[in-house]
């Protein structure tokens, strides 16, 4: 690989890491936070490219010199370990496929396709002992991440007369009915969790991935279709289509 | 990409017009294949991917910028110094040292390649390699949060994270072959200035690492989109087995260190020991890592290196959560 191609392989990974950090769509890949880390390696991966590509006139193994000496430097290590020794690895080809794929197919958050492949109920939080917010100001009802009412609906008695409202996803449920959820990330889209509540409603023509504000009140857990463990149940008042909030994910 | 009888000019225009043409391909599948790539598997797949090298991506460059300081800008002196002559005591010392190097697995390859190049005893650079990712502060921090109700995992993980690295460490000092490490040539350039050395080897080593860390991110991408998490709980009644299955897992998801904790946590079906298991397989060998060190060691290193340190790893686990877990 010569040196312009490996340094303008360079501007455009930096370029789209940076395009990525500085607006929300690295929020479908990373959690929130890791916005301004991936901002500075774009921008030091982008300038060391443009620096390459700029001072690229005065490199040894620039055409003009080569055609004048094409002697020592460029014969030397151009004829012995070509496609490896020379300015850029072979393997760097594919720090392409990122930027493609970000440029091309531009993937959004995690959905339903992923909350329906993922069987297993949810770590217990850092906190033990919930205790549910006062009701939003202004409304009858208390809006609660799909975490804190999985494990509220958990211990008796603690959504007792109260009215939730639930934001997530419509992910379709293995043996009927369907689910509201929503995605939980840590670091990054890899070690994605989905958080899944069953709506006590019918689904009616809501297709998978719409997200929706479901507004009602707890109902008893039921076995999940496994039947390893029980899922948390909301029967719904009101099942209203919402636009995808930013950050899809929760936590 | 050209074979090596071309001229060099033939090989310059050719490595130029790839791009050219991968950009066009890239386009034109756009325009073809519209519903191809808005399948949902399709979509989380490439979510998966590109979050794996994005994630990695600022830890890379820190490392890579690490490595190439080490390789122009530090003196060779420098280690000799601080490093124990003796392997088997530089072990222990580049093991605890990993304390100091906060980020993720992608960071210390690079900067374990460049020590070696510094004429760093190679067992006393793997020791580092394998500690640094695992004990380092944020690592720690994150169990402990993942963990809230196991103090005492914080504490497991340390320490077998740490003895996996002083084991392989001393076990390469009485069984490694300096001739099993293949580091791959330095950019060329010794004429010009220390800055633009830096600024080309580092450039030289984004590339390089950068496109094993791709081919790591392809096949966790793949797997976390083929591997059910649901038939994960079939397996965690057998003790045996949840270790097994676990520590493999570890291999072939790739999260980072500094997240695996919390995938951890999340597997609640299985034994505390199990999932110590995966919190220290995780970061000493993965489908990622073992494409960069066959990228910065070598094919030859990497296929010895990487089992070796799977069964240490699980062996050690499974001796530390026996005790305190």
């Amino acid at each position: 690989m010569q040196r312009l191609t490996r340094d303008l392989l360079l501007v455009l990974l930096g370029g789209v890491a940076v395009r990525v950090a500085w607006g929300e769509e690295h929020l479908a890949y990373v959690r929130p936070g890791f916005g301004p880390l991936l901002l500075v390696a774009g921008a030091v991966v982008f300038l060391l490219g443009v620096a390459g590509v700029l001072t690229a006139p005065g490199r040894d193994d620039d055409a003009a010199g080569e055609q004048q000496d094409a002697g020592p430097s460029v014969g030397g290590h151009g004829a012995g370990a070509h496609g490896h020794g020379d300015a850029g690895p072979r393997i760097g080809w594919l720090l392409l496929l990122p930027v493609a794929v970000l440029v091309v197919v531009a993937p959004p958050a995690l959905g339903a396709y992923t909350a329906a492949r993922q069987a297993a109920p949810p770590a217990p939080p850092a906190a033990a002992g919930s205790r549910i917010a006062p009701d939003d100001p202004g409304t009858d009802h208390v809006t609660l991440p799909l975490l804190s009412y999985w494990f509220a609906s958990q211990e008796q008695g603690t959504l007792d007369g109260r009215i939730v409202r639930l934001v997530g996803f419509v992910t379709p449920r293995e043996g009927g009915g369907w689910y509201v959820s929503r995605i939980r990330i840590s670091c990054c889209a890899a070690d994605a969790a989905a958080i899944s509540v069953v709506v006590d409603a019918p689904r009616g023509d809501l297709p998978a991935d719409q997200w929706v504000e479901v507004v009602g009140t707890a109902a008893d857990p039921v076995p999940d279709p496994t039947g390893r463990f029980l899922e948390p149940v909301v029967r719904a008042v009101s099942v209203t289509r919402v636009p995808e909030p930013v950050p899809a994910y929760e936590g | 990409m050209a074979t090596a009888g071309t001229s060099a000019r033939r090989a310059r225009l050719q490595s130029t017009d790839l791009l050219v043409a991968a950009i066009a391909l890239v386009v034109a599948l756009r325009l073809t294949a519209p519903d191809l790539l808005s399948r949902p598997a399709v979509q989380a797949w490439s979510t998966v991917f590109v979050a794996v090298c994005l994630q990695a991506l600022p830890f890379l460059v820190l490392g890579v910028l690490l490595s190439a300081a080490i390789g122009t800008l530090v003196p060779p002196s420098f280690f000799t110094r601080v490093l124990p002559s003796r392997p088997a005591l530089a072990v222990p010392v580049a093991g605890i040292s990993g304390l100091a190097l906060p980020g993720c697995e992608c960071a210390s390859v690079p900067v374990a390649g460049s020590l070696v190049r510094r004429g760093v005893t190679p067992a006393a650079a793997l020791a580092f390699l394998l500690s640094a990712p695992a004990v380092n502060p944020v690592v720690l921090v994150a169990t402990a949060v993942a963990f809230p109700g196991d103090p005492e995992m914080v504490a497991a993980r340390f320490l077998a994270s740490l003895l996996v690295a002083l084991v392989m460490g001393w076990l390469w000092t009485l069984l490694g072959r300096s001739d099993w490490i293949r580091l791959p040539e330095q950019a060329p350039g010794p004429e010009r200035g220390r800055t633009a050395t830096f600024l080309d080897s580092m450039r030289h080593d984004l590339l390089h690492a950068g496109g094993f860390l791709v081919v790591g991110g392809l096949t966790a991408a793949t797997l976390n989109v083929v591997v059910p998490r649901a038939w994960l709980d079939t397996v965690a009644d057998s003790p045996v087995l949840a270790v097994l299955v676990l520590a493999g897992l570890a291999v072939v998801l790739a999260i980072c260190s500094e997240a695996d904790a919390f995938v951890a946590a999340g597997l609640t079906s299985f034994s505390l020991t199990a999932r110590l298991a995966f919190l220290v397989v995780g970061p000493a060998v993965d489908v990622k890592l073992i494409a960069l060190q066959a990228g910065t060691f070598g094919r030859r290193f990497a296929v010895r290196f990487a089992p070796v340190t799977f069964l240490v790893a699980v062996t050690t686990a499974v001796a530390v959560g026996a005790v305190l877990l």
